[in-house]
């Protein structure tokens, strides 16, 4: 499986047609499909290309919603 | 605008750009909501469908009447809706309640409904999270609204054989809780 650094992660913000990737506990979602995740961005606060691992403990939903969407990597951890 | 109620909300430490935008996405849920469901309660026949109808119709015109409560508030912190009813539709902050593929089966109906009262219920723990304790008016409409949308989905829920809702069919008019904001 591919493997992503954060800054390459960084590079799929759904900006300038680029996909909308976003990563939890160290695996990368493909959430393009998505219509809440349109522009790269979810519910006003949130932006894709980033570990999304923290935001979600506060986020009124679980990692359940990210379960219908295809996992395309594993996020790099930096030392 | 509200100059003063819009500072009040800035200085309890909220970013007022987000929260308005966050009241415009929702207020856009409310209206395709209300679109959406015209719709599925059109599609709701027969044996089956018919005792279903009335319940779908109220959650419809409570989402509207949520829609014309958002919006007063949404002008009196300085935001705005979309000049462009399109571009409104887009941004809405739950994804369009769309008639399933077999609009025979009411069952399909009614996973649509519940699935859309679930993202609002969300959508407004979200706002209440944001704004209580700190922006006492947003936080009080926010409040009324996610009531209404709680017992939306508990009715859906029940219907769907996941449990008692534990509330009956509305009794006398629309919106216990958001009516005051409507007045």
């Amino acid at each position: 499986m591919k493997k992503f650094t954060k800054v390459e992660l960084g590079k799929y913000n759904g900006k300038n047609g680029m996909p909308i990737f976003v990563a939890y506990q160290g695996k990368v979602y493909d959430v393009s499909s998505s219509f809440l995740w349109k522009k790269g961005k979810h519910q006003v606060l949130h932006k894709a290309g980033l570990d999304l691992t923290d935001e979600l403990k506060v986020a009124p939903h679980g990692a359940e919603m990210l379960e219908k969407f295809p996992v395309v990597g594993i996020l790099e951890h930096s030392c | 605008m509200a100059k003063v109620t819009r500072e009040m909300v800035e200085r309890s430490g909220i970013n007022v750009d987000q929260l308005v935008e966050l009241l415009v996405k929702n207020a856009a849920a409310e209206l395709t909501t209300y679109y959406y469901y015209t719709i599925l309660r059109f599609n709701l026949i027969g044996l089956e469908g018919e005792g279903i109808k009335e319940i779908a119709e109220t959650a419809r015109i409570e989402d509207r009447n949520h829609f014309e409560a958002l919006v007063p508030r949404i002008y009196e912190l300085g935001g705005k809706l979309p000049r462009n009813m399109n571009d409104f539709h887009d941004i809405s902050a739950c994804p369009p309640a769309y008639l399933p593929d077999d609009p025979s089966d009411v069952r399909e109906i009614l996973k649509v409904l519940v699935e859309a009262e679930r993202c609002a219920v969300r959508g407004y723990t979200q706002v209440c999270n944001m704004t209580a304790g700190k922006d006492h008016r947003t936080y009080d409409l926010a409040q009324a609204i996610l009531n209404e949308e709680i017992e939306h989905e508990s009715w859906f829920s029940e219907f769907l054989g996941e449990g008692p809702s534990g509330h009956f069919l509305r009794r006398g008019e629309t919106s216990p809780f958001v009516s005051k904001f409507l007045k």
